[in-house]
This record gives C-alpha cells, sequence and structure tokens, in this order.
C-alpha cells in the first residue's frame, strides 16, 4: 500500500473509532435511561408517593424516603449556599492580590471531587458520635459540605463574569463597597448563581454514601430531624441488594424518580444559564 | 446638594458607618472563605484521630496485610487498597481512550449543528448520580457481561500463558473488571468534556496550517492538537482518577464485597469505599471501626494527593496560556 | 413644587473639518469664570510607569473642558484622577495636589465614597445597573438622602428630564435599564449621574460608543448642562472638543502641551505639537 494509501486508512480508522467512542457513551446513556422506564414506571403508582416504606412482601411506597430526600436536600442547600455564596464573593471580589485567595480556590477545587463517603464519616466523627445518634441533622450537614464546593466555584465565575465598568459605574456614584456587591454586582450576576444552586441540588439528590452513617434510614415515616431519617438514595441501596422483588421494584421507582428530577434540574439549569448569557 | 461638607474629612458620621458596614462584609466573606480550609483540615484531623486505635494496633502493616478478620479483630487494608487501585486503573484504561474519541469525534468530525446536543447528551452521562450505575450495574450490566463478554475473554484471553491468568476462574458478573467498566462509564463524560474543552484552545492557525501542508485529521490531531494540550488532558485524566478512586454506590453493587487479592479481573474483590458502604454501619467494637476509619484515611490522602496534583499542573497550563 | 423643564437649545453646527473652524466661543457672554479645581505638579503612576509627568491645571465652573490628545497621552487617566476612580486597583497611585474648592482631595483622609458622591462620571460604555430605569436613577439619590416616594418621583422625573430621556421613558419606567438602545442607555447614565446633583460632571469618551444621531442629542445635552456642572469630557474626536468645551487641554505621552481657551487652541495654537494633533499630521 502506497504511503499516501496508508495514511488515509489510518484516519479513516482513527474518526471511526472516535465516532465508535461517541455511539458507545450514547448507546449507555440510553440504555440507562431504558431500563430506568422499563424498570421503574411500572412501579409508579400513586401509592409509591403515599405510603411509607413497608417490610418484605407488603405493599408500600416511598413516601417518607422521598420526605426525608427533599428535606433533607432543601436544609443542605439553605445551609450551604449562603456560605458557598459569601466565600465566592471573597474570591471573585475582595481576594485579588492576597494569598489566601489562591490557596481556597485550591482546596475548594479539592473538596469538590473528594470522595463523599469521607465526607460522611467525618460528619459521622464530629456530630454522630458526639450526639449519640443518628439524625436528619447530620446528614443535611454532609450534603450542605458537598453543596458549598459547587457553589463557591459557580458564583465566584459568575461574578467574575460581571463586566468591571458595571462596578466602577457604583463606585462613581459613591456607592460603599459592600453595597456595590449586593445591590449591584450581585443583581447582575443572580442568574448565574441561581444556577450554580440547581446544579448543585442536582448533585446532592442522588448522595448516598453520604447519608449511610449520618441519617442512615428509617423504616417508619418520621419528621424528627434529630432522629435517622428515611432518603430515596439509601433505601434503593437497601432495597436493591435485597432478594425481595417487591422490594426490587420500589427501588427501580425511586431511581427513576431521581434520576428524573436531576436531568429537569440540570436541563432548567442549562437553559437559565444559556438565556441570561442572551440577555447580556 | 449633597451634604456640601466639603470635601469630607474622615470625621464624617457616615463615613465612619460606611466604613464599618464595608469592614463587616468584608470579614464576612473571608470568614467563609477561610471555614472552606478549615473544613479540608477537619476532614484530615478527624480522620487521623478516627483512625489512630487502628494505627496503634496495626501499624504500617496495615496497607499489605490482607486479613479481614472482624471476630479476632485482625484488620488488613491490603484487598481493599488493591481493588481501590485497581478498579481506577481499569477504568482509565477503557475510560481514556474513549473519552479522547468523543472529543476527537466532537471537535473534528462532528457536524456543528449536532455539537451542541451530543455535548449536552455526554454530559448528562455525569449528572446520573452513583447509585443509578449501581442498580444498572448489578440488573442489567453484570448479567450481560457473565453471559457474554465474561466468558469470551475466559475462553479467548485465559488461555494466553501468564497474561491468561488476569481471566481465569468462573465469570460471575460481578467483580474487579465489571466495577471497572462501570468506573469507565462514570469518568468518561468527565474527561471528555475536560479534553473538549482543551481540544478548543488550540490556535487556528496552528490547526489550519497543519491542514495546509496536507495532513489528514487523525495527523492533526496526533501531531498537533495533542502535543499542544497534553498538560491539560493529563490534568483532566488525573481529575478523573481522583473521582474514580472516590466512587462508592457504583461499585458497591457490582464488586462482589470479597476481602480477597485474586489476579484473576473476573473475580470479585473489594474497595475501600465499598468496604465502608458495606460494612460501617454493622461495624462493631472500636477497633473494626476504627480500622474503617484508617482505610477512609487513606482513600482521602490518595485522592487528596492526586486531586492536588492534577491541580496544579491545570494551574501551570494556565499560567502558560495567559502569557 | 415646579419642575423646571429646561430648554434643550441647538448650537450652530459648525461646517464639516478638515481644517478645524470654530464655533463663537460662548463664554464671553457668561462672565469671569470662577475656579472650581486647582491641579498642582500632579504624578501618576501605574506600578512603576509615569503616565502623567507633572499636570498643572485649572478647571473652571460652568464651563465645559475638554481633554484631547492621542491613544495613550494620559486624558481619561488625568480624568479617572479627579474621583480617584482609580483608588479601586492596586498599584496605581498619584502625586501632588488636586484642589477642588481648595481642598486636596488626595490626601490621605478624603473620604472616598463621599467624594464620589458629589462628582459625577458618565463611561465610555454605557453602564446601566441590572434595574429598573426609575431604580437606576433612584440608586444613587437614595444613597445619601432620605425622600419620600413622592419627592423621588420628582427628583427622578427632574433627571430624566434633564437627560432628554423623560418623554421616551415615561411610560416605562418599571422596565429595566437594559431594554434601552444604546443612545438611550448613555442618557440614562447620565441622568443616573446628574440625579444626585454633583458639583463636577466627568464624561470619558460619552460619545464614542454611539450612533451619529445619539452623538448629537447627548452634546446637544451638554451644552444644556454646562449652565449647572463643571464639566470635563476626555474625547478623542477633535471635532467634538471644538464644538463642545470652552476650554482645552492638549496632552501628550502623560504631559500636558497646552491649555487654553478652545477657540485659541484651535485657531492659533502655541505649541507646534498641538498644531501638528489638530491638523492630523499626527495621532
Amino acid at each position: 500500500m502506497s504511503r499516501y494509501n496508508r495514511r488515509r486508512a489510518t484516519n479513516v480508522i482513527v474518526l471511526t473509532l472516535s465516532l465508535a467512542a461517541t455511539g458507545l457513551g450514547l448507546l449507555v446513556l440510553f440504555l440507562i435511561l431504558g431500563s430506568l422506564l422499563a424498570n421503574g414506571v411500572p412501579a409508579l403508582r400513586i401509592d409509591l408517593f403515599t405510603q411509607a416504606t413497608p417490610a418484605p412482601g407488603n405493599q408500600g411506597g416511598l413516601a417518607n424516603a422521598i420526605y426525608g430526600s427533599v428535606v433533607m436536600t432543601a436544609v443542605a442547600t439553605l445551609i450551604g449556599t449562603p456560605i458557598g455564596i459569601l466565600s465566592g464573593t471573597y474570591l471573585a471580589e475582595y481576594g485579588r492580590g492576597t494569598a489566601l485567595a489562591p490557596a481556597v480556590r485550591f482546596i475548594n477545587d479539592i473538596l469538590l471531587s473528594a470522595p463523599s463517603i469521607v465526607i460522611g464519616l467525618f460528619i459521622y466523627q464530629v456530630m454522630v458520635v458526639r450526639m449519640g445518634h443518628f439524625s436528619a441533622w447530620a446528614g443535611s450537614i454532609a450534603l450542605a459540605i458537598l453543596v458549598i464546593p459547587v457553589v463557591v466555584r459557580t458564583s465566584e465565575d459568575m461574578l467574575n463574569l460581571v463586566p468591571a465598568g458595571l462596578r466602577e459605574a457604583a463606585f462613581a456614584l459613591g456607592t460603599p463597597q459592600w453595597k456595590v456587591v449586593v445591590m449591584v454586582t450581585y443583581r447582575a450576576a443572580i442568574q448565574g448563581m441561581m444556577t450554580g444552586v440547581m446544579l448543585a441540588v442536582a448533585r446532592i439528590a442522588g448522595e448516598t454514601a453520604p447519608l449511610l452513617f449520618t441519617a442512615l434510614n428509617n423504616q417508619f415515616a418520621s419528621t424528627d430531624m434529630d432522629a435517622p431519617m428515611a432518603n430515596l438514595p439509601v433505601v434503593i441501596f437497601q432495597f436493591a441488594m435485597s432478594p425481595y422483588a417487591d422490594w426490587q421494584r420500589l427501588a427501580w421507582g425511586g431511581a427513576l424518580l431521581i434520576t428524573f428530577t436531576i436531568l429537569v434540574l440540570n436541563i432548567f439549569a442549562r437553559m437559565l444559564a444559556s438565556w441570561s448569557g442572551a440577555t447580556k | 446638594m449633597v451634604e456640601a461638607v466639603a470635601v469630607s474629612t474622615t470625621n464624617s458620621r457616615r463615613g465612619e458607618r460606611q466604613r464599618l458596614e464595608d469592614a463587616i462584609f468584608r470579614g464576612a466573606t473571608r470568614f467563609f472563605a477561610i471555614v472552606v480550609l478549615l473544613l479540608l483540615a477537619a476532614i484530615m484531623v478527624s480522620l487521623f484521630i478516627g483512625a489512630m486505635p487502628a494505627f496503634h494496633a496495626f501499624g504500617f502493616a496495615f496497607l499489605w496485610d490482607q486479613s479481614w478478620n472482624p471476630v479476632k479483630d485482625l484488620f488488613g487494608g491490603a484487598p481493599a487498597i488493591y481493588g481501590t487501585l485497581i478498579t481506577s486503573v481499569i477504568a482509565m484504561l477503557i475510560g481514556v481512550p474513549v473519552a479522547l474519541g468523543v472529543a476527537i469525534f466532537l471537535t473534528e468530525l462532528c457536524p456543528p449543528l449536532l455539537r451542541r446536543p451530543i455535548g449536552v447528551l455526554i454530559e448528562l452521562l455525569a449528572a446520573i448520580p452513583s447509585i443509578i450505575y449501581g442498580i444498572w450495574g448489578l440488573f442489567i450490566l453484570a448479567p450481560f457481561l457473565q453471559e457474554t463478554v465474561q466468558p469470551f475473554l475466559h475462553d479467548t484471553l485465559g488461555n494466553i500463558p501468564l497474561f491468561g491468568v488476569l481471566f481465569s476462574g468462573p465469570p460471575l458478573g460481578l467483580g474487579v473488571l465489571t466495577a471497572g467498566f462501570i468506573l469507565a462509564v462514570m469518568v468518561l463524560p468527565f474527561i471528555a468534556a475536560v479534553t473538549r474543552d482543551v481540544f478548543l484552545t488550540v490556535p487556528a492557525i496552528l490547526r489550519e496550517s497543519a491542514y495546509g501542508v496536507g495532513c489528514t485529521t487523525s495527523e492533526v490531531v496526533r501531531d498537533i492538537v495533542l502535543p499542544y494540550t497534553r498538560v491539560g488532558i493529563v490534568g483532566g485524566v488525573m481529575l478523573g482518577l481522583g473521582r474514580a478512586l472516590g466512587e462508592t454506590m457504583a461499585v458497591t453493587f457490582v464488586i462482589g464485597n470479597a476481602h480477597k487479592i485474586s489476579l484473576s479481573l473476573l473475580a470479585p474483590g473489594t474497595t475501600i469505599s465499598a468496604t465502608l458502604a458495606n460494612e460501617f454501619t454493622e461495624a462493631v467494637g472500636g477497633l473494626y471501626t476504627s480500622a474503617l476509619i484508617e482505610l477512609g484515611f487513606i482513600l482521602f490522602v490518595i485522592t487528596f494527593l492526586v486531586l492536588a496534583a492534577a491541580k496544579l499542573l491545570l494551574l501551570r497550563l494556565d499560567q502558560r496560556a495567559a502569557k | 413644587m415646579t419642575i423646571e423643564v429646561a430648554p434643550v437649545q441647538t448650537p450652530t453646527r459648525p461646517s464639516p473639518v478638515s481644517a478645524p473652524t470654530i464655533t463663537p466661543a460662548r463664554t464671553a457672554e457668561r462672565g469671569v469664570p470662577q475656579t472650581k479645581v486647582v491641579i498642582k505638579d500632579l504624578r501618576f503612576y501605574y506600578k512603576n510607569f509615569e503616565a502623567l509627568k507633572g499636570i498643572n491645571l485649572e478647571l473652571y465652573d460652568r464651563r465645559v473642558t475638554a481633554f484631547i490628545g492621542p491613544s495613550g497621552c494620559g486624558k481619561s487617566t488625568l480624568l479617572r484622577i479627579l474621583n480617584r476612580i482609580y483608588a479601586l486597583y492596586p498599584g496605581q497611585r498619584a502625586s501632588g495636589q488636586v484642589l477642588v474648592d481648595g481642598h486636596d482631595i488626595l490626601s490621605p483622609g478624603q473620604d472616598l465614597n463621599l467624594l464620589r458622591a458629589r462628582i459625577g462620571m458618565v463611561f465610555q460604555k454605557p453602564t446601566p445597573f441590572p434595574m429598573s430605569i426609575y431604580d437606576n436613577i433612584a440608586f444613587g439619590i437614595r444613597l445619601y438622602e432620605r425622600l419620600s416616594a413622592q419627592d423621588l418621583d420628582v427628583r427622578v422625573e427632574q433627571a430624566l428630564r434633564r437627560a432628554a430621556l423623560w418623554d421616551e421613558v415615561k411610560d416605562k419606567l418599571k422596565q429595566s435599564g437594559l431594554s434601552l438602545s444604546g443612545g438611550q442607555q448613555q442618557r440614562l447614565c447620565i441622568a443616573r449621574a446628574i440625579a444626585v446633583k454633583p458639583e463636577i460632571l466627568l464624561l470619558d469618551e460619552p460619545c464614542s460608543a454611539l450612533d451619529p444621531l445619539s452623538t448629537q442629542r447627548v452634546e446637544e445635552l451638554i451644552a444644556e448642562l454646562k449652565s449647572d456642572y463643571c464639566i470635563v469630557i476626555v474625547t478623542h474626536n477633535m471635532q467634538q472638543a471644538a464644538r463642545s468645551s470652552d476650554y482645552t487641554a492638549f496632552m501628550y505621552l502623560g504631559a500636558m502641551v497646552e491649555f487654553d481657551e478652545t477657540e485659541s487652541i484651535f485657531t492659533h495654537p502655541r505649541e507646534r505639537q498641538t498644531e501638528d494633533y489638530i491638523t492630523g499630521r499626527f495621532g
């Protein structure tokens, strides 16, 4: 084969492989979504939302788990978001030239990718052991620790996108710096920051590991934040690994719920991001 | 007219109040920024303290000891550590080439209209939580592998002398290889996204001049794009590795949970995070718990080192690009 | 309370300029100019680079002073010292004296926010805040004054009328400031600046991002506002300086080359460099 033909053949092979790689990725995505739908939809009955988790062999639903996940996700977001936004504000508005800012950025990015089970261990040590019992508070705090790095990152990025001219215009009116940040810069970046919060919520909505030894699980419906609380991921874990068919079915149903919520949040966040980008 | 308090001095009350408000707000932001640092330190310290009893009881031998006997309080971290490393290596070996392929496709081959939608779809893979991969792996992938791929590997590659031991033993579906596959799929979108972003930083003029002398697309990628983006790709791969090391739920479902080091990839094993997920809540007795925490500490240290190295590499890349 | 509505004057149009011809100076009929700002031996440094070399200058109240010169001559730098907006960035410092009504604003004890509340600035690129048109104007007022809702409404309307924007926006005050056209946004920024009743107005190339029609309206506005403020305008458009200003300062490479009444600068400049720039030999 001539040299040129060999090169052409290599090219075709490489490009075909890249196409195959992409096809493989997309195939897996559709396989997963497909099996979620196939196995989860049959479990989507009204009792999924109204009844608590049952003992094996009995009828039931996931109501207490859904409640627990919603509550703990909400509490975690409420705790983690202000901390994240303020830290991100420091990095974007006050940290220039300091040694603290690059250090925080570095550590924050490591926390972002840190194993979430280790976070669970940490909260176990400092909260569960100290309090003497598992609790929804512990679970919420563990999730909050996962929220913080995401919000710090997106807040800083969004605040940095606000043009310097806007800040200068506010300063030129005699605005004190904190008002420039809060009343002008935040306002300009608000959509982007909300996107960041949505992404953080999408991230923690499916997290299991940090809840395993903090909120644990609860067979019964409980609203007590000071006690173990049922949540979707841990329930799915328990039910899926079990040998009972009805438990497994519920697990698929829960999996479908979580995935659907997360995908919607992701798409929403994307739409919000591109929409706010368009108005600038 | 604004209070023509002449060209004001610091004595102005309003000025003082503004300065105070500014100081409070700035202080608050700095405080929470420091909280981020303290968080990492606190995690390290609390894990270290929790692992102390195990440090004392087992010393460095913990790292290569294979025993795991809760009844006799004899623990060794080797199977878990080995499993963590080997599944991650498999994940990288499979995931990185595929991710590169996806990135090449998206930047060189894909029609512009499809670029965004396909990119979004690949990123959705990253959004799917670990536990979903876990149950998919347990109920769908593992049986599939058990029926088809694993027997195939066993019968073909398993017969090669020496190398074949990697594929010996009965195909169970669950095991180290399956866990590696799932991890590969999980890190794929992440590495693909980073690689694609890094590919896009190659100046058009470099590409164009290569095409101009008659290079094929694959040659442009091999000779221009990849060398230019080498550092960024390595950084992205290491970030992916950092994530793979810490993955819990997906691995726990499919790895088979056996505290053993086997040479065969088809055999079950365990990882640090899978061990923790399975055993922590049932760990009775201080030393058992402490041994598990020591495993967690080791995992945290390994991931920290990998992620820190990745970040340093990427920082250097940013600095170079800024010039 | 009556709302003052100042009629908009139309200045005489100069003929297209190749060698510049100047509109008659209007300074003569408005009395002796009062000094508002005295700049003494002002130097400015970006890190170690001396961007302004010993500037000496006087700015007069109720007059328009234009800073002209080629790119990089320091005219914007000089402007930005007057409200010390440069202080936002580390590594930039000034030495010398800038006396506003006799007080040196470069002194360390100077409160920057209060200073900037007295000196308004309009930037090259229109920068409306991401809020309603009403709130854009009210923002500055609310910072330092406590007004009833009614009084605030009156002030907002006053400012918008003065900026020749009221008629165009009076029905959509609640809409976002970003929904206006470029020229309207710039007039919004001007309205925002004058709403707080500053003593000095700094305009940094206010028309360079605008189309000719909007430019004309803004220039008309400046002629209008002159009767109440000390106005300093930086422009790279010589014809604009010739049309709009009473005094002109020509700068080159960080130094003040010549400062005089606009008519003099453009008809018989004293320095060779000034003449070269004005006749287009460089710049």
